[in-house]
């Protein structure tokens, strides 16, 4: 059986464009196509846990990329928690771990790979979302979405620059480097991770030296091992770096790329985020840890960072849209080499296989640029080809959600405070300051964090809570109502369809971490950038300016995901945790009593 | 210089053409355990035998007591000490035969690099050909010729702070032959080599006729103004019952082990 997730994948889209998708069209007509109701939030890390375990987000306890720890409300993710060496010895400048740190899931329940494994069903499963670490079992499976950079962060990415009209230092997912150059060489230090054996936690940092040619558009880079030139308007290949953590003892490998964008007049540079090295991971990417190692062996480099491609460089305006485009293309065909070499060595069992570029791409052309995300599409539709070539073999494509326009983005922190939820310690500090910078804890009963969720300020839970457990219901249900009642003060339509409270839509009590109030916006709007990460800019809504011009973090109903396959679907109306019952059923594998869902064939 | 080069370079080539219908590692296998032999033959002849059987036997004799008075401290503390001078003493009388040891054995070192430690350039894969002078270059760069083979795929870079140039060629076929470089007025070539399989692949091509003792596969250059011109070959490794190791792991393997084996047939106590 191969199974390919297909993030993103938007049932509309498909419909308009049957015709420009011959292999997926041939299935549907063949086999089946429904819509796949999405979880509620439909975000990637929840629908793809629900996938993985068969349980809703109330038992895996995934609500969103990123919750908050109550007793700082800052936020943190929600799919992985890396926890430092507790013991260490301080020699000098350096700190020596006396117990090991950790790297642990923060999602619940068993994966149907693992449950396969367990009856001797071998599985290979590429990239899942939320699969970092991945679970540890025998199977072949490589982490996918959550999997950090070298840095820990879910990518930043460095851009060099000595163009005088470019004053940031830091920008959301990367920061921005003023250049010096002498008779056209310069150096550019890339960040590795901190060093975690320093007690300063240094950065620890490589050197490229850069000679731009005085008049031709290219440059050659020196790195310590080796040498390039690039032409303006180059990708370079992978290149590999040791971070060095304590001389001659301990290092850590990256793979990064470099972008030349421009030369003259001014020199600008890109580079990627620093992705752990596969042919040596710094960071668990993979079980059995060989594998990670065999693949690159095979294939060579490629990304490892959960989501390669560069979006937030593009939002940021430092890449433009061709330059995004070739970039995410890269990204692809990095994925569909991996594809083909595992459907070339898939035999039995079961393969899964994901796909992350409809869905980034999406994010950044859907609705205005609809030929180029056609492109995409129609490139893995030629993948689904391949799958559909496979003698014998059931096929089953699944996305988790689908999308819609972002054209007007909620600041619901904003909307919080106007209400009189939540309180600045000074009016005048509204602003895109993070993390509840200027927020007075002590007159605030609500607050807002990720992109769906609300949380009240509850005494006994939140650090200083003010919230009484015997009015959480009341003031749950005040604001509720508030929310379905918010307008759009340009056009007068409502803002959110659907208001959804965690203990009644999910059936797990897994809630730790579940935000009180979930969103389920309207289509066509979406929580701001500044919500997510704990803002309260002046107005509570505004036109989306920024690049991102795609999303599906609204209400479930909004942006089903789509599923195909080439059986006939037996259920009419197939959700996200019937995908872990159906693939058990298929091999004669029971799944556990917590998992729920059905067969759909 | 050259033309001692050319000679040890003419012997090689021949050496590893005789083998050359086996995998790599049988050639320099072969050549690993006559390096052997020979250092084997130039430290008898270098050295003083006698005294060397004399100082081991002495380094046996402290060994042995060390263990059998080993509950007499005083004892054992001056069998410590007479053996560390018993091995100053080993050390000093191996050191002739070193020293008479170390330019042929760089030599061939050097040489042999050429044949096993560098990959000719794969196909469609991007390679840096890189030329350094005396100064500049502050006008246009050299003009480089390619043969058909070969493209060349972004303009060449300037590098004036190193006064270097360097052009990214692309091999599209395989190819052993010259690169032509047009430098004030005169040309001057670089060889090249592209393709799969083993290969003498050529190293950095020099001015000097005392830097080409250190690279040594090409004549120097007898143009002025260039320094010298390299071509950025991937590395190679040795297959030896599947392991992939470095050339010279295995010449110093080989050759230890064939010294250490044949010492009694050639008379010889290290």
């Amino acid at each position: 059986m191969i199974v390919l997730g297909i993030d993103g994948m938007d049932p509309v889209f498909l419909e308009r464009h049957w015709n420009s998708l011959p292999n997926l069209n041939r299935l549907r007509q063949r086999g089946d196509f429904r819509r796949l109701a999405t979880t509620i939030p439909p975000q990637s890390p929840v629908a793809w846990s629900t996938v993985s375990t068969g349980l809703d987000p109330g038992g895996h306890g995934i609500f969103d990329f990123i919750h908050r720890d109550p007793a700082t409300r800052l936020p943190i993710s929600s799919m992985a928690e890396v926890t430092a060496a507790s013991t260490t010895l301080h020699i000098g400048p350096y700190l020596l771990p006396l117990s090991s740190g950790r790297v642990e899931s923060l999602r619940a329940g068993r994966t149907f790979w693992q449950l396969l494994g367990d009856h001797g069903v071998p599985a290979t499963v590429i990239r899942m979302p939320a699969n970092f670490p991945p679970a540890e079992c025998e199977q072949e499976s490589l982490a996918g979405m959550g999997t950090p950079d070298l840095n820990g962060s879910f990518g930043t990415f460095t851009f060099f620059t000595n163009d005088p009209a470019e004053r940031r230092t830091q920008i959301s997912g990367g920061r921005i480097v003023r250049l010096h150059i002498e008779s056209g060489s310069t150096v550019l230090h890339i960040h590795g991770p901190p060093n975690t054996l320093r007690a300063d936690h240094a950065t620890r940092d490589i050197a490229v030296q850069v000679h731009a040619d005085p008049t031709a558009a290219a440059a050659r880079f020196d790195m310590p091992e080796q040498q390039f030139v690039l032409r303006q308007g180059e990708w370079s290949d992978w290149q590999r770096a040791d971070f060095r953590l304590i001389a001659g003892l301990k290092s850590v490998s990256g793979i990064f790329r470099i972008y030349l964008q421009q030369v003259h007049p001014y020199l600008r540079i890109y580079v990627s985020p620093v992705n752990v090295d596969p042919n040596d991971p710094a960071l668990p990417l993979s079980t059995p840890k060989r594998f990670s190692r065999t693949l690159a062996a095979e294939l060579g480099p490629f990304y490892t960072q959960g989501i390669a491609e560069e979006t937030s460089a593009f939002r940021a305006g430092i890449l433009s849209k061709p330059e995004f485009l070739v970039q995410s293309r890269k990204v692809l065909a990095d994925s569909l080499r991996m594809f083909r070499y595992q459907l070339n060595r898939f035999s039995s069992g079961l393969l899964f296989y994901y796909f992350s570029s409809i869905d980034q791409n999406s994010h950044m052309l859907w609705g205005k640029y609809e030929a180029d995300l056609l492109d995409i599409y129609r490139k893995v539709d030629g993948a689904v080809g391949e799958a559909m070539a496979q003698p014998n073999t059931e096929l089953l494509i699944l996305s988790d959600h689908g999308f819609a326009p972002f054209d007007r983005a909620v600041h619901l922190n904003t909307w919080l405070m106007q209400q009189g939820y939540l309180t600045l310690n000074n009016p005048s500090h509204m602003g895109d300051a993070e993390e509840f910078a200027h927020v007075n804890w002590e007159k605030t009963q609500a607050y807002a964090l990720g992109l769906n969720g609300i949380y009240l300020n509850l005494y006994g839970r939140e650090n200083g809570g003010v919230v009484s457990l015997a009015d959480k219901q009341d003031l749950l249900d005040e604001i509720s109502q508030k929310l379905l009642d918010f307008r759009d003060p340009v056009n007068g339509e409502h803002v959110i369809d659907k208001i959804y409270f965690a203990d009644k839509v999910y059936r797990g009590r897994n809630l730790k971490n579940a935000p009180d109030i979930i969103v389920g916006f309207r289509r066509g709007y979406r929580a701001s950038w500044q919500t997510a990460l704990g803002a309260v800019p002046a107005a509570a809504i505004e036109d989306n300016t920024q690049a991102w011009i795609g999303d599906h973090c609204m209400a479930a109903d909004e942006v089903p995901g789509v599923l195909l396959s080439n059986r006939k679907f037996q259920v009419g109306n197939p959700e996200m945790t019937d995908i872990a019952a159906t693939i058990l059923n298929e091999f004669g594998v029971p799944g556990t009593r917590e998992m729920l869902g059905r067969m759909v064939f | 210089m050259d033309l001692f080069h050319t000679v040890v370079n003419a012997v090689l080539r021949a050496f590893v053409a005789l083998f050359s219908w086996a995998p790599p590692s049988v050639g320099l296998t072969i050549i690993s355990a006559s390096a052997g032999m020979g250092m084997l033959w130039v430290f008898r002849r270098t050295s003083d035998q006698a005294r060397i059987r004399r100082v081991k036997k002495k380094v046996y004799a402290h060994l042995l007591e060390m263990r059998v008075y080993s509950d007499e401290p005083a004892l054992t503390w001056r069998a410590q000490r007479s053996l560390l001078k018993v091995n100053v003493q080993y050390l000093l009388l191996t050191l002739p035969p070193c020293l008479f040891l170390a330019v042929p054995v760089a030599v061939l070192l050097i040489h042999v690099e050429a044949f096993y430690g560098r990959a000719p350039l794969e196909l469609a894969r991007p390679a840096l050909v890189t030329a350094a002078f005396d100064s500049g270059p502050e006008g246009p760069a050299p003009e480089l010729t390619i043969p058909p083979q070969f493209d060349i795929s972004a303009p060449p870079v300037r590098v004036l702070s190193e006064h270097q140039v360097s052009w990214r060629v692309l091999p599209r076929a395989p190819f052993s032959g010259e690169l032509t470089f047009a430098i004030n007025g005169r040309k001057v070539t670089k060889r090249v080599v592209a393709g799969r399989g083993p290969a003498f692949v050529p190293g950095r091509r020099v001015r000097s006729v005392w830097a080409s003792f250190w690279y040594p596969d090409e004549p120097h250059i007898s143009a002025p103004g260039i320094e010298w011109i390299e071509v950025s070959y991937p590395g190679a490794v040795i297959s030896v019952f599947g392991w992939q190791i470095p050339w010279l792991a295995w010449f110093v393997i080989v050759s230890m082990l064939s010294a250490l084996l044949l010492k009694k047939r050639f008379g010889v106590t290290l």
